[in-house]
């Protein structure tokens, strides 16, 4: 997995598409270009750091429908507009839906670059992200079904001794149970199990 | 004509009063007669009583066919024969005045009259003119003694030492008006200073002359008279011919002239008026028209009506004394028009109640009503004429100031398409310009990290000119469309203009989601005609369809343009898949400020149309056999009929 970030160019004239592709390749990024969202889309998009700069109006589906349509399929990969024209509406819709800007053609060098690297950065905490909850979720799989009742009660703020009475356990027993908890998850408190199992919760309904 | 051969007094006449001895006397020799005069007479009462036609004899002092004796006799018969149970039988005899004359030929008349007439005498005996009076006196005892007489066109001169005359002679005088004529026709020619008068040499023309001299001395300080009295014709021709513009001529005509050649007086005086250089005046009626200018006269037919009426009084039993004739027959200013005019008289100077004969009559009066009925139609065509102008004025006025109105609307029109289209041009210039910026930077950021990658420069830069062509190239069309312009008709390419419209509205097609499709247009489309205007009714016409179709499913938002060839021209038709057109709105589509569209300002069509028909073509809508509506411009193709030559606008 190449570390360089690839950005997908979106743009129905070909002329502007191609130097933006040039620029882009002259700035140190990898870019590819497509003539419609319908070539986009056509094509595997690599698990690879990126983002999208998407031209709003394009013969077929829009870039904001497009927009729209990654997102439902859980393509993360931020989106930077670069429009002919911007109209209120649109720009208002774009960023409703995410997008990192809202560019007017022609665009400054400087200010095209500056949102890419805004919308890489945040490709980039987005990705940590995942990466994060990944791992916790892999974490979290490792707890034996013992262990999850345990982790469960201690989410909820309840004691040892009140775990024990309702499990009908041994309170020694919960606290081993607990150290284990705490040890596969990579916990150092209670309060951090707190917030990994709220973000596991954010996981599951994201 | 010859004058009425008023035969005047015969220079042997006795002195005054005698003749009414003469008359008594031979009244006297003849008492034998009477007796038979009397039965006569009586023979003509029961007549009367039995309603059987009763005769009147008119005797004539000249010859039959003197136009004088006519008048007369038109004048007579009109008055006498006018009362329809009036039995009146007319026997006319002419004593040949002054050619036969003398003792002998009054014997002979005398015995003739009374042979053919003896069995029968007349009622009454008319003499017209004082010759024929004169015989009758003289031998009135010897022929019809107790038959009244009625005399007429005798000179009052003559009558006066006649009086009196015998109750039953009655009669009106006559007064030719020497005196008079002469004082007009001086008055007529104010510059005249000598007077002509010409008299014969027969015993009657002397007796005129010597009245023309008697009457004319009065004039004698105003004009010099010359007397040309008993010359020969020619003599009197010449030196008539030989007159200045200072002379007038009077002349009673003659009976003889001094080479003893016969004439009527009026054929005396037409030769002397158809010879001189000066205007002929003279004293008788009959003379007006034979080239005379005119005189102071009575009027023959008057004559002939007054003995008329004398003779049917005395027909119906009137008394002759209890008649009481007027004292004289009317005189009258007589002029010959023709003459007024050839001699240049004065028209002011003519007496108002002067009857002028032969006038030519003005125009005015001969064509008074068509003069009137032309100057009539020629004021209504003047007036119609004016009014056209006017109209026509008014009309170039309007057609300019619609003309004007009509480049504004356009204008605005074109205005409304770019202010619809600013999305979209943008997005078409920004286009390119985008295209230009990126590949600077990137043609910078090459250069900048210093690696040779002069391939890569080498493809930057036709790219950024072609893009900065193409920006230009929709600034231009923009342009174009908003120019002000005046009305062109060149020649221009349909295709060209068609492939403009479909890059021009190509992004906003995108925009709306709505496929534009402008058909192949034929190579030879060439055009005359304003480029532009065809250009904004195609944009107007595809703005309208984009109109109808937003909103509808994928499939039905297509627009499809088509250019077809005709002989006379292209017609351009624009078709949607949209709803069609309200059967209702048919009518009005092409209204100004008529939409169905909320926001529409309804011009686009209206425009369209008012731009349309300046290019000298037609437009209009029909439904599609399914859906939506087809709008078809037709368009006169180059150099066909209707078009003017460019340049005119």
């Amino acid at each position: 997995m190449s570390t360089r970030a690839l950005i997908h160019v979106v743009d129905d004239d070909e002329s502007l598409r191609t130097a933006l592709v040039r620029l882009l390749g002259a700035a140190g990024f990898e870019a590819r270009g497509y003539a419609s969202t319908g070539d986009f889309l056509l094509q595997p998009v690599p698990d690879r750091p990126g983002c999208m700069l998407l031209d709003v109006r394009l013969p077929g589906p829009s870039g904001l429908e497009l927009q729209a349509a990654l997102q439902r399929q859980g393509v993360a990969l931020p989106v930077v507009f670069l429009t002919g024209h911007a109209d209120v509406a649109s720009s208002v819709r774009a960023m409703k839906a995410g997008a990192v800007d809202f560019l007017t053609k022609p665009v400054e060098r400087a200010t095209l670059l500056d949102a890419l690297q805004r919308a890489l950065a945040l490709d980039a905490l987005q990705r940590t992200a995942r990466d994060e909850g990944a791992r916790l979720r892999e974490r979290f799989a490792t707890l034996k079904p013992c262990e999850r009742e345990v982790f469960d009660r201690i989410v909820a703020g309840k004691l040892n001794k009140q775990i024990a009475d309702e499990l009908k356990l041994a309170e020694r027993t919960i606290k081993l149970r607990r150290a284990h908890v705490m040890a596969k998850l990579g916990a150092g408190s209670a309060a951090e199990l707190g917030r990994l199992a709220e973000r596991l919760r954010n996981l599951s309904d994201g | 004509m010859a004058r009425l051969g008023l035969t005047p007094p015969h220079p042997h006449r006795p002195a005054a009063g005698s003749p009414a001895r003469r008359l008594a006397r031979l009244a006297v020799r003849a008492g034998g007669a009477c007796v038979i005069v009397g039965l006569l007479a009586m023979c003509a009462q029961p007549a009367t009583a039995a309603g059987k036609p009763r005769t009147i004899l008119v005797l004539y002092s000249n010859s039959r066919l003197l136009p004088a004796n006519q008048e007369f006799d038109r004048g007579f018969r009109a008055t006498l024969l006018n009362t329809p149970d009036r039995q009146v039988v007319l026997f006319e005899e002419f004593l040949g005045s002054p050619r036969f004359a003398g003792r002998a030929y009054e014997q002979t008349m005398s015995r003739y009259l009374l042979g053919k007439y003896g069995s029968g005498p007349p009622a009454v005996i008319v003499t017209v003119s004082e010759a024929a009076l004169d015989f009758v006196l003289r031998n009135r005892a010897g022929l019809f003694p107790r038959v009244p007489v009625v005399h007429l066109a005798v000179p009052r001169p003559f009558l006066r030492p006649l009086a009196p005359l015998p109750a039953d002679v009655v009669g009106v005088p006559v007064d030719y008006d020497v005196a008079g004529t002469i004082g007009l026709a001086l008055r007529l020619h104010p510059r005249a200073r000598r007077l002509v008068l010409v008299t014969g040499a027969s015993a009657a023309d002397r007796v005129w002359e010597a009245r023309v001299r008697e009457e004319t001395r009065c004039f004698a300080p105003r004009a010099a008279r010359e007397f040309l009295a008993g010359q020969p014709t020619e003599v009197v021709l010449k030196r008539l011919r030989e007159l200045g513009h200072d002379a007038v001529v009077f002349t009673p005509g003659y009976f003889q002239d001094g080479a003893g050649r016969d004439f009527a007086p009026r054929e005396a005086a037409a030769a002397m008026a158809a010879a001189s250089a000066a205007p002929v005046y003279g004293p008788y009626d009959t003379f007006v028209g034979a080239g005379v200018v005119g005189g102071r006269m009575p009027d023959f037919e008057d004559m002939g009506r007054q003995a008329g009426e004398l003779a049917g009084r005395l027909l119906d039993g009137v008394e002759p004394a209890a008649l009481r004739p007027p004292k004289a027959v009317p005189t009258n200013w007589v002029l010959d028009g023709r003459q007024v005019h050839r001699w240049g008289i004065d028209a002011r100077a003519i007496p108002g109640d002067a009857v002028v004969r032969f006038r030519t009559p003005a125009f005015w009066e001969v064509y008074r009503r068509e003069a009137l009925a032309g100057a009539a139609a020629l004021m209504v065509q003047a007036g119609l004429i004016i009014w056209l102008v006017l109209e026509r004025r008014r009309r170039r006025r309007a057609e300019q100031s619609s003309q004007e109105h009509r480049l504004d609307l356009a204008r605005a029109a074109r205005f409304a398409v770019a202010g619809t289209l600013t999305g979209a041009i943008a997005h078409e210039i920004n286009q390119p310009l985008g295209a230009i910026l990126s590949n600077t930077d990137a043609a910078e950021l090459i250069l900048e990290s210093g690696a040779d990658r002069c391939d890569q420069l080498r493809g930057i830069l036709p790219d950024i000119r072609r893009d900065a062509l193409r920006a230009s190239e929709v600034i231009r069309r923009l342009r174009g469309l908003l120019a002000m312009q005046e009305v062109e008709r060149r020649p221009f390419d349909l295709s060209e203009t068609a492939r403009e419209v479909e890059a021009m509205l190509r992004a906003e097609a995108q925009r709306r989601r709505v496929s534009l499709y402008i058909g192949p247009v034929a190579t030879s489309a060439t055009m005359v005609g304003d480029r532009i205007q065809i250009q904004q009714v195609l944009l107007n016409l595809v703005l309208n369809a984009m109109d109808e179709v937003a909103g509808l499913p994928d499939g039905r938002r297509r627009v499809v343009v088509s250019v077809e060839r005709l002989a006379r021209g292209v017609v351009i038709a624009v078709r949607d898949f949209g709803r069609g057109i309200a059967p209702e709105h048919m009518a009005k589509i092409f209204d100004s400020f008529f939409t169905t569209k909320q926001g529409g300002m309804g011009l686009g069509l209206s425009v369209a149309k008012m731009l349309v028909e300046a290019q000298g073509g037609r437009i209009w809508a029909e439904n599609g056999l399914t859906e939506g509506a087809v709008f078809r411009v037709e368009l006169p193709a180059s150099g066909a009929k209707g078009f003017r030559a460019p340049g005119h606008s």
